[in-house]
């Protein structure tokens, strides 16, 4: 291709895409950005913070203690994350629209300016990319939605590291920018006639968050379930609380009912075998604990057994020591959890036989499960079989 | 505020570091999680964002000036509120062992708030067309 050939062609391509000028809403800017990009870096801040604490009890670390109370901490740091990423959806898309004639910009020629142009979009770009990717997998997630083809915890929590690392070095290239337009007061008139002014756009963005997050994630505050219409659980279910996993889902259907079933033990002091009568003749606890999902729902269950102290104590466990509980079921992600020593400790970590005083339905775990305060429900293992104590 | 800058951008490429050495430990998985990172932004950028766009443009060219806050609230209140709705509506996750989940009357409940929106914006419209704007 000729030169000339070259530049006409480049001319054609600079003719058919718009440039920044003509982008004619004097909504967007600075002005716009900064003020709904601190929202959005607020809560992705949150997302990330409390998205951390819950991979932190799942995965947990050597030396690094998590609280094993009050018992309805992770109901309320889960119920924050996913509602800080639901209130980020509007705050993301209006900020967008704010900055969007910058992405037509056309790059400077001198090579040291298109390298730092280059860079500064480069970033642009992993962050729009992670941040999209986590609101996408988050909000599917939490509907158990999973049309794609990766482990979603691995991504996520890796796209989260992306996402907030790109957010901080945003934020440090455009401080300059920021700091400028928190500077310029805000205009409560429209520029243009007919227009809304700025504070109304800024105030329907907040009213946007406002709405997504009542609509979707509300059900857990008292009063306002029945307004939650877009939630993932209305929260009935058997006993009153709802299921992420049945019995019928996990195929434990036949072995749970097995009249044999024993709670085989181990520990220092060797095994015990204990059967339903056995757990119910050892002294009995009840404990008002939720059942709290990194899917953000949570709810209250009455529930009624025995200490996880009491039983490992009969093979010598202690509350210096972790206890792995394992279920009946073949196979799984969540067929096993470890209750760290701390939970342990906890007389009102149970090994639950009742809710609300009944024996438990099959889909709550009959004949035993795991329930422990502060903590993730998909560690709360259901149908168990196995206790067995590990000495550090 | 240079020092600080820096310390933050530092703060910031440490982050991200971590993130990608995470993202490239995610092995084979890696290619669709890419596919599903350069979707959002394709997604974004390449439709959505033009369709806003050409809203806006219609409604600045065609919608009289009384009209045109209202829109604008219709749009920012209910275009975000229909995206986070579609894993509901689509009960995708939905499995017929679990009634549990996705239990609730989704798009009785949508259709109930985007009456509110347009019953909202419509008294907004009404009244700035009386106030003669």
């Amino acid at each position: 291709m000729s030169e000339r050939r070259l530049t006409g062609l480049a001319a054609r391509v600079d003719a058919l895409v718009p440039s920044p000028d003509d982008f004619r809403s004097d909504l967007r800017g600075p002005r716009t950005a900064a003020r709904v990009g601190a929202w959005l870096g607020v809560a992705f801040g949150v997302c990330f913070l409390t998205g951390l604490y819950s991979h932190f009890l799942q995965h947990p670390v050597a030396g690094l203690p998590l609280p094993t109370g009050p018992s309805r901490l992770y109901q309320v740091t889960q119920g924050l994350h996913v509602a800080s990423g639901t209130a980020a959806v509007p705050l993301i898309l209006v900020k967008l629209w704010s900055v969007f004639p910058r992405l037509v910009e056309r790059p400077p020629l001198d090579p040291r300016r298109l390298a730092l142009h280059l860079l500064e979009r480069g970033s642009v770009l992993l962050l729009v990319g992670a941040g999209v990717f986590q609101l996408v997998t988050g909000l599917a997630n939490s509907a158990q939605w999973y049309p794609w083809s990766f482990g979603f915890i691995s991504a996520h929590y890796a796209m989260a590291w992306v996402a907030i690392g790109s957010v901080v070095v945003h934020v440090a290239v455009k401080l300059p920018v920021v700091r400028e337009a928190f500077g310029a007061p805000l205009e409560t008139r429209p520029a243009t006639p007919g227009a809304p002014s700025r504070r109304t756009l800024l105030r329907t963005t907040w009213l946007s968050a406002a709405v997504a997050v009542v609509a979707t994630t509300s059900v857990g505050v008292p009063g306002l379930r029945r307004v939650a219409v877009l939630a993932v659980r209305s929260g009935e279910g058997p006993q009153g609380v709802p299921v992420n996993r049945s019995a019928v889902g996990a195929q434990v259907v036949d072995v749970i009912d097995d009249p044999g079933w024993r709670l085989r033990v181990t520990g220092p002091d060797g095994m015990v075998e204990l059967s339903l009568e056995d757990l119910r003749a050892m002294p009995q606890r009840e404990a008002v604990l939720p059942i709290a999902c990194v899917e953000g729902w949570s709810a209250d269950g009455t529930w009624g057994g025995v200490s996880v102290l009491d039983v490992v104590a009969r093979v010598g466990g202690t509350a210096q020591d972790d206890v792995v509980v394992r279920s009946l079921q073949a196979r799984g992600g969540y067929r096993e959890s470890t209750l760290p020593a701390a939970w342990v400790g906890e007389p009102d970590s149970l090994l639950a036989l009742t809710l609300g005083g009944e024996p438990l339905h099959p889909d709550h775990g009959y004949p035993c499960r795991l329930i422990a305060p502060a903590r993730p429900g998909v560690l709360q293992t259901k149908w168990l079989g196995e206790v067995e104590v590990v000495r550090a | 505020m240079r020092a600080a800058r820096a310390a933050l951008g530092a703060v910031g490429l440490g982050l991200l570091a971590y993130g990608l050495v995470l993202a490239v430990g995610l092995g084979p998985q890696l290619v669709n999680v890419l596919v599903w990172f350069v979707g959002g932004v394709v997604a974004h950028d390449g439709v959505l964002a033009p369709v806003v766009i050409v809203l806006g443009v219609l409604a600045a060219t065609r919608a009289p000036a009384w009209l045109r806050p209202a829109l604008v609230g219709l749009l920012v209140v209910l275009g975000p509120l229909t995206l986070v709705a579609v894993p509901v509506l689509g009960r995708f996750g939905a499995r017929p062992d679990n009634p549990t989940l996705l239990d609730r009357p989704y798009w009785a409940g949508y259709l109930a708030v985007a009456a509110l929106a347009v019953l909202a914006a419509g008294a907004l419209a009404v009244r700035r067309r009386r106030a003669g704007v």
